[in-house]
């Protein structure tokens, strides 16, 4: 009897527990920023203190680990109020056409979308005819801003007597005069494929422009075009001129970024984020940014990647209007400059740019309208990490830029064909 | 009577078959289902297209072929100078050495650290920047050998295979240790008075018994070296320029593009290759047994 007492009283506890969960109004965001969860949680405070919903945010990290949460619970309808599926626009195309992600764009016409850099935001938005025939609109909220530019190590530069390269042929003067002072000249984390394709898209962009890049994704420009030889080229010059650092290929970003902030070498392909980074690791490096070099006689103007946190809300959720209410509120100026001070990212709202404190970080949202267009169609992840590997192979005089383009046509070739199978 | 005795025997049996069937058939099942279909992970829509996932990993993938070949020359290796070096250890730690329990612990560190870390203190060490073994080689005069290990494609997988052989070499150090330490000591003593030298002991005595045990050391090698990932995530992530990847690797990158189908299918290959290694190392001892 009395084991069966205290079974019943269980059941209420747990029942009575589930009910006042259920009659609290609290939005529950997740996401991957763990250098933003203190500022995040501040925030969420302050919101917290003045309305009625209270909101609750909750790191998943590394993003690896994250984005498969997100899915799992796309899977089991377990999705938080906001999130990000943390993808390139085919990922995010795939949330919006399951019905996971609430579109925006009613409450962005309401002049909120006037706040955002506009390069920022065209990221979640699909225009008409796209290539995953989704509704035109806005999908997601930008947070902050990072941008890739090249780091150059000050001090080094002004005891070599060495001024800021322009030009592509600037770059490679400097690279030469770097290394008969014995300083590697040029790192990056070429050992993660993405910021390899970041540094090759920056002269493709140059060589081909943007209709040129869309005709390549459909098919209509080889990647044996000359154009695209040229592309390689360039990397074959770098790498005759010894411009990359030792094992810059198999080199993850965060070891990229201890070799530049070690001064064992004296530029530095990374993002904004580096700023934050090079201060814990070495306080006294001396630095500022360039954009990638410029090609002589490109036909195209010069772009640079840029992209955003965005939080998108999903359309289920219970308090989906308390949750864009919220979302407008965190981009609003005030919260905006709270950001961008705590965390030293370039804050998303465009208006309080001018309140953004270090010089580098200025330098690095002067140039966001630079930011490589958002395409209508996107070039398949095969392709790009078969260009990935093909340039490091470039790198260590493993292939010529003609191999290359031989081999990523031919991989090219093979993607067509199966979705051409796959549609019929 | 018998019918609940029945009954309740079938109660005690149920939770483990549940478990069994909810945490090993059942996945074994789906995974099956998923690798017919083409699935982005993220549609509720899937389709279905049959073998065509198998047969172009069969026929026309030859990044898997290569990845799998590079998990067998790992494999290879670690079969051949990791398991020989932990045999001579425990040998010698069996014929009873001072300091046994030191060693014998020093030894078995290396497999209980996480692979990741190991993966990148070993990382550390081959840097072509800062790393110790190029100081190392400096300090000799052996500067010309200095490389970016884990960056040239020739030195890449050799390095891997190292650390992957330190990390490993002590489970099956314990194992054959364990193994030797069964060998009855009398057998030792017979075949000395019949004039065996130590090393007729080792071959008469101690080779025939150990062969079991062997067994189990090159079975667990095989399929814990052929699915090696870990540290090639956190040395090379498959690099450089596909030098160092591995079936696992190379499966991680299609479920991480949301090709799930493809990536399934290439689990599914990938299990009946490892069974059927398996199956003919069984084969093989079994003869061995016998002779």
């Amino acid at each position: 009897m009395k084991f069966k007492n205290f079974v019943i009283f269980c059941i209420l506890i747990f029942l009575f527990s589930c009910s006042s969960k259920k009659s609290k109004q609290e939005i529950v965001i997740w996401h991957w920023m763990t250098d933003r969860e203190e500022v995040f949680n501040k925030l969420a405070q302050k919101y917290s203190e003045s309305k009625v919903v209270t909101v609750k945010f909750e790191t998943y990290a590394p993003s690896d680990v994250y984005r498969e949460k997100v899915r799992a619970a796309a899977q089991g309808g377990l999705l938080p109020d906001i999130y990000s599926p943390l993808g390139d626009q085919r990922e995010l195309a795939s949330f919006i056409k399951a019905g996971y992600i609430e579109d925006l764009t009613e409450y962005m016409n309401t002049g909120w979308k006037d706040w955002f850099f506009e390069a920022v935001l065209q990221q979640n938005t699909y225009k008409e005819n796209n290539e995953w025939n989704l509704k035109a609109g806005i999908y997601g909220v930008p947070i902050d801003v990072v941008s890739i530019q090249i780091f150059y190590n000050k001090k080094i530069f002004e005891k070599l007597n060495l001024s800021v390269p322009k030009t592509f042929d600037e770059f490679i003067n400097v690279c030469r005069k770097l290394r008969e002072s014995n300083i590697q000249p040029f790192v990056s984390g070429f050992g993660e494929e993405w910021l390899i394709d970041v540094f090759s898209k920056s002269f493709e962009y140059q060589i081909l422009g943007e209709e040129g890049m869309i005709k390549t994704i459909k098919g209509e420009i080889k990647y044996t075009d000359p154009r695209w030889i040229q592309v390689f080229e360039l990397f074959e010059k770098m790498r005759d001129e010894k411009i990359f650092a030792e094992g810059i290929i198999t080199m993850i970003n965060k070891d990229a970024e201890r070799v530049f902030a070690t001064e064992k070498a004296a530029m530095a392909l990374n993002g904004s984020w580096g700023i934050n980074v090079y201060s814990g690791m070495n306080p006294d490096l001396k630095y500022d940014v360039f954009m990638p070099p410029k090609i002589a006689n490109a036909k195209y103007p010069l772009r640079i990647w840029v992209s955003s946190s965005f939080l998108n809300v999903n359309p289920k959720s219970k308090f989906k209007q308390q949750a864009v209410e919220f979302l407008k509120w965190l981009t609003e100026e005030q919260q905006q400059i709270i950001l961008s001070k705590e965390t030293k990212n370039i804050p998303s709202n465009k208006n309080v740019s001018s309140e953004i404190e270090s010089d580098v970080l200025k330098n690095f949202a002067s140039n966001i309208d630079k930011s490589f267009p958002t395409l209508p169609v996107v070039e398949n992840w095969k392709v790009i990490g078969t260009k990935c590997r093909g340039i490091q192979s470039i790198i260590i005089g493993q292939k010529t830029a003609k191999q290359l383009a031989l081999e990523l046509q031919k991989e090219k070739e093979k993607v067509i064909s199966e979705i051409k199978l796959g549609s019929n | 009577m018998k019918k609940d005795y029945h009954i309740s025997n079938a109660l005690f049996v149920l939770p483990a078959v549940l478990m069994f069937a909810i945490f090993t058939i059942y996945p074994f099942v789906k995974t099956f289902q998923l690798s017919v279909y083409e699935w982005d992970g993220i549609s509720p829509n899937m389709k279905f297209v049959g073998f065509k996932n198998y047969i172009d990993i069969i026929l026309a993938d030859k990044i898997f072929w290569k990845s799998m070949t590079n998990a067998g020359v790992i494999t290879l290796l670690a079969l051949t100078f990791q398991n020989l070096l932990a045999l001579i250890l425990a040998v010698i730690i069996d014929r009873g050495i001072k300091f046994e329990k030191f060693f014998r612990t020093v030894y078995f560190i290396p497999p209980i650290l996480s692979g990741v870390v190991v993966g990148l203190v070993w990382k550390w060490i081959y840097d072509g920047n800062y790393g110790i073994l190029n100081t190392i080689l400096s300090y000799i005069g052996l500067e010309k050998c200095a490389t970016s290990w884990l960056s040239n494609p020739k030195t890449a997988l050799l390095s891997v295979a190292i650390v992957h052989m330190w990390k490993g070499f002590g489970w099956g150090f314990i194992i054959l240790l364990s193994g030797l330490q069964t060998i009855p000591r009398e057998l030792y003593e017979a075949s000395s008075i019949d004039g065996a030298d130590s090393f007729k002991q080792f071959y008469y005595v101690t080779v025939p018994l150990m062969i079991p045990i062997f067994f189990i050391v090159s079975i667990l090698t095989i399929l814990g070296t052929m699915q090696i990932f870990d540290l090639i995530y956190s040395m090379t992530r498959g690099g450089p320029a596909g030098a160092t990847e591995v079936p696992i690797s190379y499966i991680y990158r299609y479920m991480s593009n949301n090709e799930l189908g493809y990536a399934t299918a290439m689990a599914v290959i990938f299990g009946i290759v490892l069974f059927l290694l398996s199956i003919l190392q069984i084969k093989i001892s079994r003869k061995l047994k016998k002779v």
